[in-house]
């Protein structure tokens, strides 16, 4: 025999696959055919002796595996935390949140803030650009025809502005008419009264007369509009006309 | 199930105040730490909602026919916050915790009693995600579009990567990434589209921390998340009757998707829409209103401010505009927008004859992480 159980020293070490495959018995005798008895006996014991511990290893790992199991399915799958971790953990998300908190109500606080300001300033600008739309119109209203005087320039819009312009503007040219053929009715009873003291001095045309009291009227009647209106203004008759009416704007609009 | 029994138990965590939640959540993330992560940093808007929650569902537990769809609509909603099953027995268990650490009387009768609840609450919760599992948890959506209105109002425009499919006045929950974890409604502003663009009106709010972000800090190129359809504001699509559409600020969105709806899909009705802000410089979508007025000769378009007497709009509060213009008696009629104008509005029409079933209304208020359980809607 040439394998390991024929040498004492390898019993204690487990008897592996290998061992078994390389046993080699040797024959008996060429009388008796066949390997030595008492070798296969030794091996063949050992064999049982592997086999049983083998098998009760195993069924101690089975009931190990089992209670494990039994464990996992049993008790909740792992242990739960302690009170004290939880403690902790919930003091600090509390912690964190009280922080996320406090930025998003100063931010609230800030854009809030800047908004109510944003509309403030919009509303001031919006304002100004009112105010400054209904100066350009009145100036406009000036430049083109009657226009209030001082006293009433706010809290008008401008329809109403409108109609009070067209209102003066027929107001103006009823008084023009009124005015010139007074005028010329006086001009007319002068001529008569002084062609009759002096023929010889009795100026040709009757309408630089007109333009002439027209002027008279309207520096005693107006100072605002002097300033618009040049001495040799074609429109200087109207513009006289305008101040007698303008003095009288508040009128109608009452 | 012991109902009384677990009612007084759950009185007395709920008499804990925020306590009781904090427990919950630090007791759940110590023993799962990988829920975590599904919920935003701060977690103080989650706890009030969550025992708020949780509240409803106690104290409906004995009338499951009310539950049930209510439970429906959660867990189909859980799906977008990537809740898997196996996360529903860990949640059981530390709320069972939760009850049993703030109650001194605390028996296992009642720990049964709440297990088995909880079990029908979590089954029921998790059919309905798994029946939904045919459509997206979520849907990735591109902003294609982000114009800024008013100091603090964006129009966006989305594109969805895989179709989106909802109904005009409903509602959808958003996340962006600038913000994670926090979701909020938003109500399209157009009906659905051949070509999937959506449209999104958004007002900042002061500390609000998605609204700002979405208004100052998301731009064409980001994606969104979107979360499945909700909201009851629709149109009978059936009836024919004219229609009267009320908004009050943020509140044009559905009412401007309904508008849209008539036009691309009818049945052709004279629509007439009446829009209240409270500024002129507010009314942040006045072009585009007046080219769909103009475009469709059906369709009439009335601005209104409340708080700007300078402004040549109509003047007042939207409910006392509308009334001016009427009789409205035969409409059918949508109102959205702020609480305190949908309530006025309201009351306003019912006064002037319009009968109650032909009102729907939706009120937008400022940002919650969520609907209610009676579907809520914000901005």
């Amino acid at each position: 025999m040439t394998s390991a159980p024929s040498r004492p020293g390898n019993a204690d070490r487990g008897l592996t696959p290998a061992d078994l495959q390389q046993v080699r018995f040797t024959r008996a005798s060429m009388l008796r055919p066949g390997y030595v008895d008492t070798e296969v006996d030794r091996v063949m014991h050992r064999a049982a002796e592997e086999l049983g511990r083998h098998m009760a290893e195993k069924a101690q790992l089975r009931e190990q595996v089992r209670t494990l199991q039994a464990q996992l399915n049993g008790a909740p799958a792992h242990v739960p935390p302690s009170e004290q971790a939880v403690r902790i953990l919930a003091t600090a998300q509390q912690t964190a949140d009280n922080y996320v908190a406090e930025a998003e109500a100063f931010s609230r606080q800030v854009t809030g803030e800047a908004r109510t300001q944003y509309e403030e300033a919009v509303r001031l600008a919006r304002e100004n650009a009112g105010a400054i739309i209904q100066a350009a119109q009145e100036a406009a209203a000036r430049l083109t025809g009657p226009a209030p005087d001082g006293s009433d320039r706010s809290g008008r819009s401008v329809a109403e502005l409108e109609e009070q312009v067209a209102y003066l503007k027929a107001f103006g040219q009823a008084v023009r008419v009124q005015l010139r053929s007074y005028l010329e009715a006086l001009i007319d009873d002068v001529e008569a009264e002084w062609g009759r003291a002096d023929p010889a001095a009795l100026p040709a045309p009757a309408r630089p007369h007109g333009q002439r009291t027209a002027v008279a009227v309207e520096s005693e009647r107006s100072t605002t509009f002097v300033g618009n209106t040049t001495a040799d203004d074609p429109a200087g008759e109207q513009a006289a006309v305008e101040g007698v009416t303008a003095a009288g704007a508040t009128r109608p609009a009452s | 199930m012991d109902i009384p029994a677990m009612r007084a138990s759950f009185a007395k965590a709920s008499a804990a105040g925020d306590e009781a939640p904090l427990y919950f959540y630090s007791h759940l993330f110590l023993s799962h730490p990988e829920t975590r992560e599904m919920f935003p940093v701060s977690m103080a808007h989650q706890r009030d909602r969550f025992f708020a929650a949780l509240g409803e569902v106690v104290t409906r537990v004995d009338d499951l026919d009310a539950l049930v769809p209510i439970l429906q609509q959660l867990g189909r909603d859980h799906r977008k916050f990537a809740v898997l099953p196996a996360h529903y027995p860990a949640a059981g268990a530390s709320l069972l915790a939760t009850l049993e650490h703030f109650d001194d009387q605390w028996t296992p009768e009642l720990a049964k009693s709440w297990a088995e609840a909880y079990d029908v609450v979590a089954t029921v919760m998790i059919q309905a995600a798994e029946a939904a599992a045919e459509q997206p948890a979520w849907w990735e959506a591109d902003v294609v579009g982000h114009e800024r209105r008013a100091i603090d109002i964006a129009v966006l425009h989305i594109r969805p990567r895989v179709p989106y499919d909802y109904l005009p006045g409903q509602s959808l929950s958003l996340e962006t990434d600038v913000r994670p974890r926090l979701w909020r409604y938003y109500s399209p502003a157009n009906a659905p589209r051949p070509d999937g663009l959506v449209e999104l009106h958004v007002k900042a709010r002061d500390g609000g921390p998605v609204s700002s972000a979405l208004v100052r800090s998301v731009g064409v190129g980001d994606v969104l998340r979107l979360g499945p359809p909700v909201g009851h504001l629709t149109l009978n699509e059936d009836a024919d009757r004219d229609l009267l559409l009320v908004a009050g600020g943020m509140g044009l969105a559905p009412m401007k998707a309904m508008v849209d709806q008539v036009a691309r899909h009818g049945p052709p009705r004279r629509v007439d829409l009446f829009a209240g802000f409270r500024t002129e410089g507010q009314v942040y979508d006045r072009a585009d209103l007046e080219r769909l007025a103009k475009d469709n000769p059906w369709l009439t378009v009335t601005l209104a401010v409340s708080d700007d007497p300078v402004s040549d709009l109509a003047q007042g509060a939207i409910g006392d505009v509308v009334l001016r213009a009427g009789p409205w008696s035969s409409r059918e009629v949508c109102v959205a927008g702020p609480e305190q104008m949908v309530s006025h509005t309201v009351a306003r029409l019912r006064e002037h004859g319009v009968p109650p079933q032909r009102m729907s209304s939706e009120v937008f208020a400022p940002s919650r992480p969520g609907p209610s359980v009676d579907g809520e809607v914000t901005e």
